[in-house]
């Protein structure tokens, strides 16, 4: 069995990207760069949304929804999907000597998701606010932006799609040279590119109607709901796959460690996040009136499963740099975390990125409950809590990645590491504040998507006070977020004298073979969570049996 | 490539199962699932002869 | 992978414990939420009533069960109509009290309720409505008359049938006083796009999403009362934030 921990090849990985050709270094900096725009636009909008609710700033009537499309489709769609465009990129070439192949295919990928990005950008910002899932039934007087938006969101699938492509082919370059054909992280990301390409089938299959109709070719698309939510279950589930494949990387990458399960079992998790996908889908649905009741129930058992493959790779990555870190003599509980090389800011990144994962499955775990949806879906408990994943985990995450890419690449240092380092927590504080808020005011009814809640006077009077606080806490993570998309994209600008020698792995501990060290951070970790599942649910079943209503029969023919 | 072509392979047989029930119980009435995990079976298939195919080094 | 390694490293373990976020499985039994049916205890749906309705076998999406599986659109604009005719009251409120509850009665309520701030209005007639509860079957002929065919799925007591339509941006009614402690079948349907028709039940609320045509069902009772906001919880366009209705509860 092929683990040791790591091969001399896999150490590399900067001086790989150091050593590629201009023209691939010039590919890979800007579709860095170009996710790093989405990013800095889609945390403006958020940080307007933000004030929005809080109260803080008002607008005309259809402005914050103006501002919530924008929002959404530039933070989710642009920056998640062009940034896992361009790590899945720059990893796989990091998986070969030979640097990027069918790299044209990869320009005309970046072209389309450019493309998609003003098409999609524009239509939002001049037409009827139609929310980021660009919802046919709201721009029924303006098809225009209809088009608009499903065409723009058609060609970063295209663009995706020929980014995978590219990316496949990079991947199976690298595995055909070496000696033991695919590494556990060439294999996730071979798998991660399948993946982006079946949702651009998902994307197609979800916006091709919309597109259709709002050119006048044919009738109005009456399953948009379900074919839009079939898109959006794979969108938010590749991010999280690509997550959990950069912490693999940056683990080994930054402290030489690699799995101390072995190549072959990390494949298997990959894999297994394909596996899970279709059966887990059903929760997003449990509101439509039209789900049959069994498709409710299983869909909430089948929904138990939606987290092993994050958790189990987590549990991976925790285990192997824990038993290293003991096998050198570290002592106590947490003591090995010190051994980590916090140096790297893209090391604090990815702590606070698992941390805020494990907050967000708590709250995840209430909501794939169906007969807990009546109380929370459609609340601000939804952002309330997803933005532990999307900030938190995922954009840390993706940060973390280009922290150690980008200056290999253009040979710039990063940018005050020190300062960096610390952005994780005040993010991590934020989204504190902004969870806490948004969690509880979604339990007492906030509705997610309405901005002036107050009703006349019918509505609770500690509404408006929740959704100041959630505001502060928003503007708290955003400006963390900001400032390391400001360190990080100063290392996009090519250094004139780039630095000699890249950053090596630098952990508090030598890697020799297998420790036989215990590992108990991921016990530790899964029993915690456990029980804080358990609370939170018991927690909302208490808080929904002493509603002052009894309700039955949630059936909708 | 042995296990690599062999995960895929489970991985499509997974989709297509999944697309299959979709499809043959229109009862759930949601066509659109059989249709995109079923292609999601057919690319991950795809994916699966293109391992098979490769010839390592030796 | 060496056998000398500690049983937390090994795949094994790390395999099981990735599996972890199952045991919430656990919770739902407690609660009778517990998606199989060997764990499912019949407590839980006595104790709040938080059941949902169970389909017949083989029935799906727009395939009948009941009245309002037979009921299309046009049905219930029909019904809504008749409804709107029936209970409408000179203030232009709609009241679906009890059967014996004098028209005059229903007028003085709304000095009561115009304060609306999340409060119980001043003072509420206790035995009033335990009387309405012991007549519940005197509701019965509250039914709208071309309610014929099947008989609503019954609790202890008949539930009342309440319309309430969603549109761009409005509910009809909008202003309507029942009683508490008495059921009331909510047939509620949205007639243009999506929209939201939540009850804001004090604390917390209960969210109802409605897509465009379909009715939805739902029979609820209300224990406290006082106003509840009826608001749109599904974005439906530029007044969708004045969408509002008030369901007074005596
Ligand atoms: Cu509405």
């Amino acid at each position: 069995m092929n683990m040791k921990t790591h091969s001399p090849a896999s150490m590399s990985f900067t001086n790989r990207l150091a050593a590629l050709s201009r023209t691939d270094r010039l590919l890979c900096g800007l579709l860095i760069g170009f996710a790093l725009l989405a990013l800095t636009l889609g945390i403006a909008y958020g940080v307007a949304m933000a004030l929005a609710r809080s109260g803080a700033l008002s607008f005309l009537p259809d402005t914050p929804y103006r501002i919530l499309t924008l929002h959404g489709t530039t933070a989710f769609f642009y920056w998640l999907y062009s940034a896992q465009a361009a790590l899945l990129i720059v990893l796989a070439v990091g998986e070969t000597k030979n640097g990027i192949a069918l790299r044209s295919i990869a320009w005309i990928g970046a072209i389309l998701i450019a493309a998609g990005f003003m098409l999609s950008e524009l239509s939002a910002l001049v037409g009827t606010p139609l929310l980021y899932d660009a919802n046919p039934e709201l721009g029924l007087d303006d098809p225009a932006v209809v088009a608009g938006m499903a065409g723009g969101y058609l060609l970063l699938a295209a663009g995706l799609t020929a980014i995978s492509v590219s990316g496949i082919a990079t991947i199976l370059r690298g595995a055909r040279t070496r000696a033991d054909g695919f590494s556990a992280l060439g294999f996730g990301l071979f798998a991660l590119a399948g993946f982006l390409i079946v949702s651009a089938v998902a994307a197609v299959n979800a916006f091709l109607p919309n597109l259709l109709w709002a050119l006048g070719y044919t009738p109005f698309p009456k399953n948009a709901t379900t074919e839009w939510h079939i898109l959006f279950h794979n969108l938010h589930y590749l991010p999280l796959m690509a997550t959990v494949l950069v912490w693999y990387a940056l683990a080994r990458g930054l402290t030489g460690t690699g799995s101390i399960t072995g190549a072959s079992f990390s494949k298997i998790v990959f894999a297994s996040y394909l596996v899970f996908v279709p059966p887990t889908s059903l929760y997003h649905m449990f509101l439509e009136p039209n789900l049959p009741e069994g498709m409710r129930v299983a869909g909430s058992l089948l929904s138990l499963f939606v987290s092993v493959p994050t958790l189990t790779a987590f549990l991976i990555i925790v285990a192997s740099l824990e038993a290293h870190a003991r096998a050198n003599g570290a002592t106590g509980l947490f003591g090995w975390m010190r051994r980590l090389p916090w140096a790297n800011p893209a090391i604090a990144n990815m702590v606070v990125a698992m941390l805020t994962m494990l907050i967000g499955l708590v709250f995840a775990f209430v909501l794939i409950q169906e007969k807990l949806a009546p109380l929370l879906s459609d609340t601000i408990f939804v952002p309330g809590y997803f933005h532990f994943f999307a900030v938190g985990t995922i954009s840390q995450t993706f940060l973390a990645a280009m922290m150690v890419m980008l200056p290999a690449i253009s040979g710039r240092p990063l940018w005050r590491p020190a300062i960096l380092s610390r952005m994780p927590w005040i993010v991590l504080a934020g989204l504190l504040v902004f969870g806490a808020s948004g969690i509880a005011a979604g339990f007492l009814g906030v509705p997610r998507r309405v901005v002036d809640i107050s009703y006349d006077g019918a509505a609770p009077a500690i509404w408006p006070v929740l959704m100041a606080l959630l505001g502060a806490g928003g503007v708290l993570f955003a400006t963390g977020l900001a400032v390391s998309v400001y360190g990080v994209a100063r290392s996009l600008i090519p250094a004139r004298m780039p630095m000699t020698a890249t950053a090596e792995p630098d952990a508090g501990w030598r890697v020799v073979g297998a420790p036989t060290a215990p590992a108990w951070t991921g016990l530790v970790a899964v029993v915690v969570l456990v029980v804080a599942m358990y609370a939170a649910t018991i927690g909302a079943f208490e808080f929904m049996q002493a509603l002052p209503a009894d309700v039955s029969g949630t059936t909708g023919h | 490539m042995k296990q690599e072509t062999l995960l895929l392979i489970g991985v499509a047989i997974v989709w297509f199962v999944l697309a299959a029930v979709y499809a043959f119980a229109p009862s759930l009435g949601m066509p659109g699932y059989a249709r995109v995990w079923g292609a999601g079976a057919v690319v991950f298939l795809i994916l699966a002869a293109v391992l098979g195919t490769i010839k390592r080094p030796t | 992978m060496s056998d000398s390694q500690h049983v937390t490293t090994r795949r094994a373990f790390i395999g099981t414990l990735g599996f972890g976020g199952v045991a919430l499985y656990g919770a739902w039994a407690a609660y009778g939420a517990a998606p199989l049916p060997f764990f499912h205890s019949r407590a839980f749906e006595k104790d709040n009533g938080i059941t949902p309705h169970q389909p017949q076998a083989g029935e799906g999406p727009g395939g009948g069960h009941g009245a309002a599986g037979s009921m299309t659109p046009d049905d219930f604009l029909r019904r809504h109509e008749e409804f709107m005719a029936r209970f409408r009251q000179p203030d232009g409120s709609v009241a679906v009290g009890s059967a014996e509850a004098p028209p005059a009665h229903a007028t003085q309520l709304p000095v009561a309720g115009h304060d609306m701030h999340a409060m119980p209005p001043p003072h509420v007639d206790q035995g009033g409505h335990g009387t309405a509860q012991r007549d519940a079957g005197g509701t019965a002929p509250m039914h709208t008359p071309s309610h014929g065919s099947a008989p609503a799925h019954s609790q202890e007591a008949q539930p009342t049938d309440l319309y309430l339509l969603a549109y761009r941006f409005g509910f009809a009614p909008d202003d309507i006083r029942i009683n508490s402690g008495q059921p009331y079948r909510f047939r509620m349907m949205a007639s243009d796009i999506t929209h939201g028709a939540s009850l804001q039940l004090g604390r917390g609320s209960r969210i109802i999403r409605l897509r465009p045509n379909v009715v939805v069902e739902q029979t609820i009772v209300f224990h406290r009362p006082g106003p509840v906001l009826v608001y749109c919880t599904t974005y439906c366009g530029p007044a969708h934030d004045a969408m509002k209705a008030r369901i007074l509860v005596a």
